[in-house]
């Protein structure tokens, strides 16, 4: 499989790289480890006749206790003791992401503002051509639910959802200037499959902040998946709580891999302030959550058993975390 | 296993692989590493439509794109071919009608990818959109447009098999226990690494040469032949190192034959590297199938009779469904003693993908749906499911009713020991709730007797070799190692019987102008028949190194022994000769020695319609044990440890044996766990390895295997198939062995998590405790 | 289409030369260098056979552009194989059975000698993981575990 011709730039600054994108304007993509952006050029999918490579912004790079850089490799933060020991939800996420071979290319950023994914997307020119090409590339309807001009496409990074859940921040530098927000707003609720980002056209991610709250949280991330490596994620569970075992201060759920965005349920979460975790208030926040959520038919498993799923991995999740030890007498 | 001593010096050892050393260094030259100067790139325009009938194909604008060699369309190469020469129906490229989302509708060469694919852009297709039919039901009986015109009295059954033996329906009338299930299968493919290549070049001389990712370089020559016009003579078929074929390589594939026609078209050498989507469209693989069988059995447990129908998918072509259809009924005959017998099997076209032979082809989904049916069976009787197989087992030289000639069995052995070393008994029923044990037995043919022929009196291997003054001998075969290790098996035969060592046997790589004919490495053949075959070649060349000793050292050559390198009196050790001795003197008479040897099936099976298939010259047997243990909560499951116990008659390399294994029971554990080809109507939806699900390292289980097979009379050493039927068990063993850790029976594959939970989730519905919980 | 030069070492010796900017790493070392031990499997990261040493890690050529070797060391199987022998680890896939057909071997040798000279005794457990983006068809993984573990001291 080959690329079609585009030109390459390898700015050295996020200055040169915004100074870029305004003049290339609607006209290139960022590139960062490639892993998600090249197999859809090579499918054809969406190309542009620029690519902005953020390869040598050496901003961009760098770990440290508090801070991800957005060009650091999965595989470099997997590696990084100091951040598996603060932040355990975003260890076991990275962990999880595709193959070892993905991640040492894979970059953060990348895996935050990866594509959505769908069965009839992912496919060469030639696949969605023979079906009729859909809203999301090339075409005009959706083939998951044709009733509905929107797209449904399924957000599937695993870093999201446990930076989410940690109140970690993006920082992100545009044409106007900087500007920090939690990570969930990186996404826009409000849209769908396609307009999946609340980012201005030519921002960079520059990287992720980490509040000192949450090196006091306790987390975790579970996914599921048919297999333990390659596959994206058909939901994946992030969960921080902090304080005492008998008396949280705070706890916060994300989940990713069900909908077009990663979403946090901090109105169900909130009631779990102040008291034990017991079994039966975590499963109550599981069944809750389950309710709310509506994947649709566009990955391997079906979306019914990803919904119920949800139950069990809220619970799971919540239920190793929920206490220093793991348990709590009910 | 096997405890006394092997009388061989090098078979029965572990050998590595000869090839090894360049495979691990990236040496070895696949299709898609060689070159040839000024090569084109070769590219196919694929069908969008499940069936349609082509009005015109305009490819003049892509003739005029920069870069373009030439363009073709099907109607330059009508002639049909098929690798079974009943059922020719497939062509090069679409000839008036295409039959699934990926026909091939033109092809390019060009100078580049690039300037190939735009000229595929270019490429206009005028075409009447015709009905799809993706469910083999529908096209049961009549339809309005068959998508072959040799579907039986409209229909789109491309075969039907009605056989019965004995009286069924007696039989179940005095039956005092029947089981009756309903297994089915979604389809699943080979997904070797190598993607499909093919290279051609068509010279001045007139002579057309193809490399391709073959496993059949036979039936490929005779495709070419056929379809392009050209003597068998003036093609010259190579097959470099191919990356795993399971099948997937064994019919000669359209593809081939195109890239072929591009070379003749431009007078140039052409490449065709398929890109992994393409692959998958290609298939081949395994059929969707949908089993349902009755069993019936008397009140101590011995079978009586099986009442097996079956709808298969065949797909857009016939490639081998004949043989799928029966054998997915005949391979019912073993491992144990049926003596009533129906089948009634039908294999119908669908736009789809075509479905071919895949490892342990026709085999797998009838011997789950057996297995399964029988563990349902043994606890019906209250019986142990071993002891419910050790009741039934086709004892050794008998005969099934379907008339197949069973000479070695150690299926009692492979029982006993799959029993013992996993402490079944102790194990079965008692296990924690969601932790469970189970068996799975099997049974496969040894290499298929028919050979696909011009005339079945032609042997189906030939081997060659040739000892020169350098003291190397020189093996020619077009057997064709894919992977499995036949080449080195090849070598350590012509070692084992000159007594001289490996290093000196060079297995020449296939070259139809060299080799003598092999048909190829399919049906677990190769091993029985290219041994065969070297055994007696090296037979006949030894009694030339023999006659030259006698010479030498005046004792006569009955008196003379093999040794390494050597060859002395038996009763005078000290009296004797070097190899290289031998070798040169006999030389003196003839030059460089020669000697052929030949391997033919001996005559077999009955005489009823589709009598020849499942017959063959041996068969082996598995009976495996898995422990798996269930996450009752998503259904996720883990296959803990597997016995692979296995008859292959004496293992003649346990290196290679054992990889075989290790390697079905990852490829069988892949079917039943979540492999398989997905579609929306006649679309396949995951044609990538992301979406279609391999098991990963993690999933593997602990494997431990157990050779416990004796000699088989007629194999070479007494060895047997090891190929294939290490496949079949382990899907029953896993399904069995859910059932025991949760309850539930899994009846219909992949068994995905999903399906786990709800059959979980429904056994509790319906209040019916299991194991306590 | 722009092209540029490109400054990089591959297999310890530094190359030179214009690549157009969509230029995959995989094509230059297949196509243009002709290093054809680096095998395409699939072209789009779901089968390791593709598997180089960008700077001592384990990467997949098929989707990195060639630009992303600027100024650093790609080592393919070629570069792992000494002059004369094999490799520790090559030795131990031949001897141990742990290459069948071969193609997706080059990427399991590289992938298992970067993961010993990081972690010289790996577990079981660690070896599965560390492989686990490398797709065999063959050999169901246990006999290249098998080949890591005897290189590594284990069992
Ligand atoms: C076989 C396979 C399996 C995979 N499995 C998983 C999985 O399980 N879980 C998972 O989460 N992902 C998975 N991925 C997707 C992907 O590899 C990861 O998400 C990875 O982290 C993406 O990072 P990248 O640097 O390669 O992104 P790229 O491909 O370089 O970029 C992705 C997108 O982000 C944009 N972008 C990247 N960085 C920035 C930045 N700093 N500022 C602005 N825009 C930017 C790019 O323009 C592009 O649109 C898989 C990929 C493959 C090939
Ligand atoms: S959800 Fe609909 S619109 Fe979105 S990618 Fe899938 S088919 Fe296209
Ligand atoms: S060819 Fe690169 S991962 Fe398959
Ligand atoms: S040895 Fe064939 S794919 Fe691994």
């Amino acid at each position: 499989m080959h690329l079609d011709p585009f030109e390459l730039h390898e700015p050295a600054t996020v200055e040169e790289a915004l100074e870029l994108a305004g003049t290339l304007s609607g006209k290139f993509d960022y590139l960062a480890g490639g892993t998600d952006l090249l197999p859809n050029y090579k499918m054809h999918i969406n190309l542009r006749p620029h690519l902005i490579s953020l390869e040598r912004v050496s901003e961009l790079r760098g770990v440290s206790s508090n801070r991800i850089g957005a060009m650091t490799r999965l595989a470099e933060v997997e590696e990084s003791p100091d951040l598996s020991r603060a932040y355990p939800g975003v260890a076991e996420a990275v962990r999880e992401v595709a193959t070892p071979l993905v991640r040492a290319s894979g970059t953060v950023g990348g895996n935050l503002l990866l594509e959505t994914r769908c069965f009839f997307f992912n496919q060469t020119y030639p696949w969605r051509q023979s079906l009729g090409f859909c809203l999301k590339a090339d075409g005009d309807r959706c083939h998951v639910v044709p009733q509905k001009e929107r797209c449904y496409a399924t957000f599937s990074g695993d870093l999201a959802p446990a930076l989410a859940a940690l109140e970690a921040e993006v920082e992100v530098a545009g044409p106007s200037g900087r500007r920090r927000m939690p990570v969930e707003h990186l996404y826009n609720a409000a849209g769908d499959g396609i307009l999946r980002l609340s980012l201005v056209p030519g921002e960079i991610v520059v990287a992720i902040h980490f509040p000192e709250s949450a090196r006091r949280a306790r987390s975790a991330y579970t996914k599921l998946r048919v297999r333990p490596s390659f596959d994206f994620p058909e939901l994946g569970v992030a969960a921080a709580v902090w304080g005492a075992a008998e008396a949280p201060e705070k706890v916060r759920l994300a989940i990713g891999g069900l909908e077009t965005y990663p979403r946090r349920f901090d109105e169900d979460t909130d009631a779990l302030a102040g008291a034990p975790l017991t079994d039966a208030r975590v499963r109550t926040v599981a069944e809750a959550v389950t309710r709310r959520v509506r994947p649709v038919h566009n990955t391997f498993l079906p979306p019914d058993y990803r919904r119920r799923m949800t139950e069990v991995f809220v619970r799971r999740t919540l239920s190793r975390v929920r206490a220093p030890n793991g348990s709590v007498a009910a | 296993m096997a405890s006394e001593a092997s009388p061989y010096r090098l078979l029965g050892t572990r050998i590595p692989y000869i090839e090894g050393p360049l495979k691990v260094s990236g040496r070895a030259e696949y299709t898609d590493d060689l070159t040839r100067p000024n090569l084109l790139v070769g590219r196919l325009l694929r069908s969008p439509w499940p069936h349609a009938r082509l009005r015109s194909i305009d490819v003049s604008a892509a003739r005029k794109m920069p870069g373009v060699a030439a363009v073709l369309t099907g109607e330059k190469y009508p002639t049909t071919f098929g690798v079974l020469p009943i059922t020719h129906d497939e062509t090069a490229l679409a000839v008036g009608k295409t039959r699934y989302i990926g026909d091939i509708l033109a092809a390019v060469a060009a100078s580049d990818e690039l300037s190939a694919e735009r000229a595929l852009a270019a490429i206009q297709v005028d075409a009447e959109v015709l009905p799809e039919y993706s469910d083999p039901h529908v096209g049961l009986g009549a339809v309005a447009e068959p998508i072959h015109s040799r579907g039986l009295n409209g229909s789109n059954i491309q075969k039907e098999v009605h056989q019965h033996f004995g009286d069924v329906d007696a039989a179940f009338a005095e039956a005092a226990h029947t089981v009756r299930v309903r297994g089915t299968f979604a389809g699943v493919t080979h997904a070797f690494t190598e993607p499909l290549v093919t290279m051609a070049e068509a010279t001045p001389d007139g002579r057309l040469t193809v490399w391709s990712a073959t496993q059949v370089p036979h039936y490929l020559h005779r495709a070419l032949s056929e379809v392009l016009g050209i003597p068998l003579h003036r093609i010259r078929v190579l097959k470099p190192e191919v990356g795993g074929g399971f099948g997937g390589k064994s019919d000669p594939l359209p593809h081939e034959i195109v890239c072929a026609a591009l070379a003749l078209e431009t007078g140039r050498p052409v490449k065709m590297l398929l890109d992994r989507e393409d692959v998958f469209l290609t298939n081949h693989g395994r059929h969707p199938t949908q089993n349902d069988l009755r069993v019936a059995a008397d009140a101590e447990g011995h079978l009586l009779a099986y009442d097996l129908s079956a709808v298969i998918d065949g797909g857009a072509w016939s490639s081998f469904g004949t043989v799928t259809t029966y054998y997915n009924g005949v391979l019912a005959m073993g491992p144990y003693r049926v003596p009533n017998f129906r089948y009634h099997g039908r294999r119908v076209y669908t736009t789809k993908p075509p479905s071919g032979a895949m490892r342990a082809h026709g085999g797998t989904n009838v011997r789950y749906t057996i297995e399964t049916a029988l563990d349902e069976l043994a606890e019906k009787l209250g019986m142990s499911p071993f002891e419910l197989r050790m009741k039934n087992a086709l004892p050794p030289n008998s005969t099934t009713i379907t008339q197949f000639r069973i000479t070695s069995t150690s299926f009692l052995a492979c029982l006993k020991a799959a029993r013992e070393r996993s402490g079944f008994d102790e194990k079965f029923r008692k296990l924690p709730y969601g932790r469970g044990i189970g068996l799975g037995c099997g049974f496969y043919i040894s290499g298929s007797n028919s050979p696909i022929h011009f005339t079945p009196k032609m042997p189906q291997c030939t081997v060659h070799l040739k000892a020169d003054m350098d003291g190397g001998i020189a093996v020619h075969c077009m057997q064709a190692d894919i992977g499995q290790g036949s080449n080195t098996l090849l070598a350590a035969i012509v070692a084992e019987v000159l007594g001289v060592q490996l290093e000196r046997v060079h297995v020449v790589p296939v070259d139809s102008d060299v080799s003598p004919v092999d048909i190829g490495s399919y049906s677990s053949r190769v091993t029985f028949m290219m041994g065969n075959a070297a055994r007696q070649a090296s037979e006949r060349l030894l009694a030339l190194l023999l006659a030259a000793a006698h010479e030498l050292t005046g004792y006569p050559a009955k008196q003379l022994r093999v040794r390494e390198e050597r060859y002395e009196v038996a009763h005078r050790p000290e009296v004797g000769v070097s190899y290289l001795e031998a070798l040169h003197k006999a030389m003196e008479h003839s030059g460089a020695l020669q000697a052929s040897g030949a391997y033919t099936s001996p005559p077999m099976g009955g005489t009823h319609k589709g009598a020849r298939a499942g017959t063959a010259p041996a068969y082996s047997f598995a009976a495996y044990v898995a422990e798996a243990s269930v996450d009752a909560e998503t259904g996720f499951f883990a296959v803990e440890k597997v016995w692979a116990a296995f008859d292959c008659g004496r293992p003649l390399n346990r290196l290679a044996v054992e990889g075989q294994i290790e390697g079905s029971i990852h490829m069988g554990l892949g079917q039943f766990m979540g492999e398989s080809m997905n579609y929306r109507g006649s679309r396949l939806l995951n044609p990538s390895l992301l979406e279609y699900k391999i098991p990963t390292p993690q999933q593997m289980p602990e494997v431990e295997v157990l050779l416990v097979g004796a000699d088989d009379p007629e194999g070479p050493f007494g060895a047997k198939e090891a190929g294939e039927g290490p496949l079949v068990a382990i899907l029953p063993a896993v399904g069995n062995a859910l059932y025991d850790a949760v309850g539930v029976r899994f009846y219909d594959l992949p068994v995905t998590p999903d399906k786990v939970w709800k059959g979980i989730e429904r056994r509790r519905a319906e209040g019916t405790p299991w194991k306590g919980t | 289409m722009a092209s540029r030069p490109l400054r990089t070492r591959v297999n310890g010796t530094a190359l030179e030369r214009t690549v157009p900017d969509e230029r995959i790493l995989l094509d230059l070392l297949r196509e243009d260098l002709r290093l054809t031990g680096t095998k395409r499997g699939c072209d789009l990261g779901t089968c390791g056979c593709c598997t180089v040493l960008l700077d001592g890690r384990p990467t997949l050529s098929c989707l990195t552009l060639a630009r992303s070797a600027e100024g650093r060391e790609v080592t393919t199987i070629e570069g792992v194989t000494p002059a004369e022998g094999l490799h520790p680890v090559q030795r131990a896939f031949v001897e141990r059975g742990a290459t069948q057909c071969g193609f997706c071997t080059p990427g399991f040798i590289l992938t298992s000698v970067a993961l010993l000279r990081d972690h010289p005794h790996p577990s079981r457990e660690e070896v599965a993981r560390a492989i686990s983006g490398n797709l065999c068809r063959c050999t169901g993984y246990t006999k290249i575990i098998e080949a890591v573990l005897a290189v590594g001291g284990g069992k």
